[in-house]
């Protein structure tokens, strides 16, 4: 782990709860050349989707997530 | 960037080691974690990707503490029974001194978490302690022994004091006290059946 909290680290609660939704988030996300990095930890009550991206924001991701009929909302520290 | 608060990672770490040893890993979730150690879930989320790389982190800085504490002033080239003897001192106190750590590694000896916890420690143990053994062989002072049989003889005795002294109790209910000279007379049976 890095000594300071990186910005570009975005945080999200969403409703991507079963497999194939995983699937559909998967290829739009996988694809994008503005994301380096994410995951959805789906053990997790509020499915939290974690981003790495340098470029987009809060509501860029929002905007993608919620384009592919997800609930999608920033988790605030 | 904004400074890591290091207090507030220590407070998560500890927490989540309490909850792992107490409630077991089945609850274990990072939402509960989280109003336990009073931040926000997304703080958590902020240090760690998912509740799997927070159980694997943590499990590998506890057992990469577990193997310091293992080798303080150790060294691979000492003579045996004086290495064996820091050994059995350092182990008895992180077992008896750490009875949280000591439980978190047991509850996840038996998990999914277990592999990349014990290559760690393996790791570490394989480059301070690896070349100890292999060392008294070749000064003659003591037989060729696989690890397995080593390891039987020449520290499970010594937790099996641990555990009658954490159950109170050996046989039958006899109450039983760990002290270092019941220690050094097992050991002393220990170096008897392993010194040539």
């Amino acid at each position: 782990m890095c000594n300071n909290i990186p910005e570009h680290i975005l945080i999200f609660k969403t409703n991507i709860t079963a497999e194939r939704d995983l699937f559909a988030v998967k290829t739009v996300l996988d694809t994008h050349h503005l994301i380096e990095q994410w995951n959805i930890d789906q053990t997790d009550v509020d499915c939290v989707l974690r981003v790495i991206s340098y470029h987009l924001s809060y509501a860029d991701i929002i905007q993608i997530i919620s384009g592919l009929n997800y609930f999608c909302e920033e988790l605030t520290t | 960037m904004r400074p890591r608060d290091e207090n507030k990672i220590q407070g998560i770490r500890e927490k989540a080691i309490e909850m792992i040893t107490n409630e077991g890993l089945e609850n274990f979730g990072i939402n509960r974690l989280a109003k336990a150690a009073g931040v926000s879930p997304a703080t958590i989320y902020i240090y760690y990707k998912d509740k799997d790389d927070l159980i694997n982190q943590i499990s590998i800085e506890e057992g990469l503490r577990m193997c310091y504490a293992t080798l303080e002033g150790f060294d691979a080239e000492m003579p045996f029974e004086k290495g064996l003897w820091i050994q059995w001192k350092n182990r008895s106190k992180y077992a008896l001194n750490n009875q949280v750590g000591a439980s978190f590694y047991d509850q996840l000896r038996n998990s999914t978490y277990r592999e990349k916890m014990l290559k760690a420690i393996s790791d570490e143990m394989k480059k301070k302690a690896g070349p100890f053994v292999k060392n008294a062989i070749k000064r003659g002072e003591i037989n060729e022994i696989s690890m397995e049989v080593f390891w039987s003889v020449a520290i499970a005795p010594l937790y099996s004091l641990v555990k009658f002294h954490q159950d109170e109790h050996s046989f039958s209910g006899k109450k039983f006290v760990f002290s270092e000279k019941i220690m050094k007379e097992t050991f002393n049976y220990v170096i008897k059946a392993l010194k040539k």
